[in-house]
């Protein structure tokens, strides 16, 4: 059984972690995170997951050579 | 500063000065290619795609210079040439966006999966689950659109109101199509992630 103020969370999470809930909200669920583990687990894995996607699809390496063959094409479609 | 100054003063630049504001613009432009090619990888999937995309929105942006305020943002500006071009590659491929799967799982499916049901543990393990492989792949497998509204979001930063702009779309709609882009990633690194944790070959 989940609690109410569990279920709002759940809701608000993503919400929260683009930081797009007003001030109120915001520390609505602060407090929240703050006294409940099973929610707050819950939250840093949800935060965790965001910067890792984001580590992982921003780690290719950009071709080193990449801007110089820009500049080709641009000066060969002059 | 108005509008109006501005295109004024541009009209009554002799052509050495536009060309001097011409390779200016260039590159402070050329400054986003890192940037543009992650884009373009991630929406892709091909690094070979995402290069000639970031090619051809240089040379589309080149051509279109003259439309470019300066002052406002350069790089979501171009991110919406790339966009374009994205768009013009894939119909040429004549990719289709997948329909919308039905989104109904707990906000927490994945963690519930990855945990095993088990209350403690550390997030570190939790994470080990999920290989670099299997995120590019789920990535990969996000139906198009939602693919675009993450991509630009959670990949780009770039904001609500950037991506509603690039896409062309309403604020509320990108908000929707992150929402669900989110879920199906999720859904996709939940079928990809190395099962239990006692013998990652198994995965």
């Amino acid at each position: 059984m989940i609690a109410e103020p569990c279920k709002g969370v759940e809701h608000r999470l993503q919400a929260y972690l683009d930081r797009a809930l007003t001030p109120e909200e915001v520390s609505l669920i602060e407090v929240h995170l703050g006294e409940c583990q099973y929610c707050r687990q819950r939250y840093h894995f949800e935060a965790q997951l965001r910067t890792t996607v984001k580590t992982v699809c921003c780690g290719d390496p950009v071709p080193g050579d990449l801007v110089d063959r820009v500049r080709l094409a641009i000066r060969q479609s002059a | 500063m108005s509008i109006l100054a501005d295109s004024v003063d541009r009209v009554a630049r002799t052509p050495s000065a536009e060309a001097h504001d011409r390779a200016l613009f260039e590159e402070e432009a050329l400054g986003h290619a890192d940037q543009l090619y992650r884009i373009a990888l991630r929406l892709s999937g091909s690094t070979q795609t995402a290069e000639e995309l970031v090619q051809e929105t240089y040379l589309r942006a080149l051509r279109a210079w003259r439309s470019y305020r300066p002052g406002t943002n350069l790089a979501a500006w171009l991110a919406t040439i790339l966009r374009n071009a994205y768009l013009d590659e894939a119909r040429r491929r004549s990719r289709r966006p997948a329909t919308e799967p039905l989104d109904d799982e707990s906000e927490y499916f994945l963690y519930d999966q990855l945990s095993g049901g088990r209350l403690e543990g550390p997030q570190e393990a939790l994470m080990s689950k999920l290989t670099n492989d299997a995120i590019l792949q789920s990535l990969e497998e996000v139906p198009e659109h939602f693919r675009e509204a993450v991509v630009l979001v959670d990949i780009g930063d770039f904001s609500y109101q950037e991506a509603a702009d690039i896409l062309d779309v309403p604020i509320g709609t990108v908000m929707s199509r992150l929402h669900r882009g989110r879920r199906q990633l999720k859904r996709a690194l939940a079928s990809h992630a190395i099962d239990g944790g006692e013998d990652p070959k198994r995965a």
